[in-house]
């Protein structure tokens, strides 16, 4: 199993190593960005919809990534927020994780399934959208780090 | 484990200037029991207000419902691990103020706090409309970090109902009810074994920092899935930590009256052999749900059971977790049947469940979270309708103006409640 460390070439031509993390996360959500973006890699959906990050993540479980977490938003319905964060393998296997594809594919028909988001009216509460969705993926974060390799 | 429950029926509330329980009277003298609530730096001010049933009052934003109990006789002390030291409680003598709760109100997280009307429809579909409520109004600092804040009005909340139940320490209680679980060994004794043996799987909300339950004090998605006493949930062994949506959250009053473990305990050794309660959690990593759901049709075989009943709380990811303990059991054949609510759109002609298997084939429904109700304006708001449009099940909207308020089912506290709390269900 290769562990695809991330990086950049640095105006001088050196190779910068940018995360050794084993996880990366696919989000919409700014503050997921801001606070894990240290921590991990993060591919951020800038104004991206729910529907955009799952996409990606189903991308990248095409080119043989795993999904870490659940995909389905937990305990807040598709239509209330609009925030969706997914933790995903850095490494990648040899075929296609059928578990993930099937996680994937479950989720998209299940955002397919669902109405309209109803605008909230207020900042505030997309900070607070904003926050369940961090700390449902924070909470993620003691399980993939408590083992040396996904 | 035996323990003695003695019930002591609470006819009213009314304020006063000391703190006692008088004729079924409690009497409430605000400040001694404020005083250790505003210690918290994160709480601003704190006030109480009370609540009886059929008044025209709206309580809202909604936080947790609490039932002032007190242990008296037997190890440890109400809420372990959170208001009392971690010491194993569910034997001895514990005193109930039934007919009451402490609520906690005032804004936590803008979109996921509920309503209790004392009277009209919407008091129709909380069991809480019931109950004489001594409300907690809490208005958080300025800045605050939710998950702190979060913290801090959970603890205020349980402190207050600790120190309410300790005025029951020295009554005669009206009502004396003794439960007792078996050990293990107990439960194969000879005139129960040809009762089916029946476990209970207890699913314990355990996404995120405003999504969690506490077990004498940890976090249930720190733990693996484990056996616990009936007796044990009683004693508050077991509390509510969370912000999901009002209609399927389980408050620790659900979890102290948990109705699941009360009717099998009242048909315990006459129609089934009631063995034990499994507790698991519903964590967001996957790995973690396998592991979950494995320990627990694990321990399901270790009990040699020959049915369970599962009881969830939330959905979306949690349905996951709700899907493979039943799979997992059955594969067994272990006979499941699972208590759950729907999110079946507001015509009740969607997918209720998130997740589905052809082996889940016994379910019981708490109702269609999204089917939606007018509530008619009333006299008295605690709290704020600050948020009445934004929580889960409310819109822009919501809140007409004239007070009244078209909404879903979600946004009523307890409505559709996963443990069968409520009494609303389908055929």
């Amino acid at each position: 199993m290769i562990i695809g460390e991330l990086w950049r070439l640095t105006p001088g031509g050196e190779q910068e190593t940018l995360h050794t993390s084993k996880f990366q996360i696919v989000t919409n959500n700014p503050m997921v960005a801001e606070a894990l973006g240290e921590r991990c890699h993060i591919v951020f959906l800038e104004h991206g919809s729910d529907r955009d990050v799952i996409e990606t993540v189903r991308d990248l479980v095409h080119r043989h990534h795993r999904v870490l977490t659940a995909p389905l938003a937990g305990s807040v319905k598709p239509w209330e927020t609009p925030y969706r964060s997914v933790m995903v393998s850095v490494s990648k296997g040899t075929a296609i994780d059928a578990t993930s594809l099937e996680l994937v594919e479950f989720a998209l028909m299940v955002i397919g399934q669902s109405r309209e988001r109803l605008e909230t009216t207020k900042p505030s509460i997309d900070r607070d959208f904003q926050t369940v969705d961090l700390s449902l993926i924070e909470s993620a974060l003691p399980s993939v780090e408590a083992i040396g390799r996904i | 484990m035996k323990l003695e429950v003695g019930y002591i029926d609470i006819k009213g509330i009314r304020f006063g200037d000391y703190n006692a329980v008088e004729d079924g009277i409690l009497i409430v003298n605000p400040e001694p029991l404020l005083e250790p609530v505003l210690e918290d730096p994160l709480i601003k001010s704190a006030h109480f207000e009370i609540a009886t049933p059929g008044e025209s009052i709206r309580i809202t934003p909604v936080k947790d419902v609490i039932e002032p109990r007190v242990k008296v006789e037997g190890g440890g002390g109400v809420f372990p691990g959170m208001v009392s030291k971690v010491d194993t409680v569910g034997s001895g003598k514990t005193h109930v103020l039934r007919g009451m709760a402490v609520v906690t109100a005032g804004p936590i997280v803008g979109f996921q706090e509920g309503i209790i009307d004392m009277t009209g429809v919407g008091a129709d579909y909380t069991p809480f409309s019931k109950l004489h409520n001594l409300v907690l109004v809490m208005e958080p600092v300025e800045d605050f970090k939710q998950h702190e804040y979060e913290a801090a009005a959970r603890l205020a909340g349980l402190r207050t109902a600790a120190a309410i139940g300790e005025l029951a320490r020295e009554l005669v209680p009206d009502e004396t009810v003794v439960y007792e679980t078996p050990t293990i060994a107990e439960s194969f004794k000879e005139e129960w074994k040809d009762l089916p043996r029946v476990g209970y799987v207890m699913m314990l909300q355990s996404q995120g920092l405003l999504h969690d339950t506490y077990v004498y004090g940890v976090d249930a998605k720190r733990t693996l899935s484990t056996l616990i006493s009936a007796t044990e949930v009683m004693d508050g062994a077991i509390v509510s930590g969370n912000c999901v949506s009002a209609c399927d959250k389980n408050t620790t009053y659900h979890h102290q009256n948990n109705p699941v473990i009360h009717d099998l305990l009242a048909v315990h050794g006459k129609k089934i052999n009631f063995v034990g309660t499994i507790i698991t959690n519903e964590n967001v990593y996957l790995d973690d749900k396998i592991r979950s759901s494995d320990w627990t049709s694990k321990m399901a075989r270790y009990l040699s059971l020959d049915a369970a009943i599962i009881t969830q709380e939330g959905f979306g990811n949690p349905d996951t977790d709700l899907i493979m303990n039943c799979t997992k059991l059955e594969k067994q054949g272990i006979k499941t049947v699972i208590i759950t609510d729907e999110y079946a759109g507001q015509d009740g002609k969607s997918q209720s469940l998130a997740d589905a298997d052809e082996l889940a084939n016994a379910v019981v429904t708490g109702g269609n979270a999204n089917e939606v109700v007018v509530l008619p304006p009333l006299d008295r708001v605690i709290g704020t309708l600050d948020y009445v449009d934004t929580v889960a099940g409310g819109h822009a909207g919501s809140l007409r103006p004239d007070g009244s308020i078209e909404a879903e089912l979600q946004i009523i506290t307890g409505s559709t409640n996963e443990m069968g709390f409520n009494r609303m269900s389908a055929r």
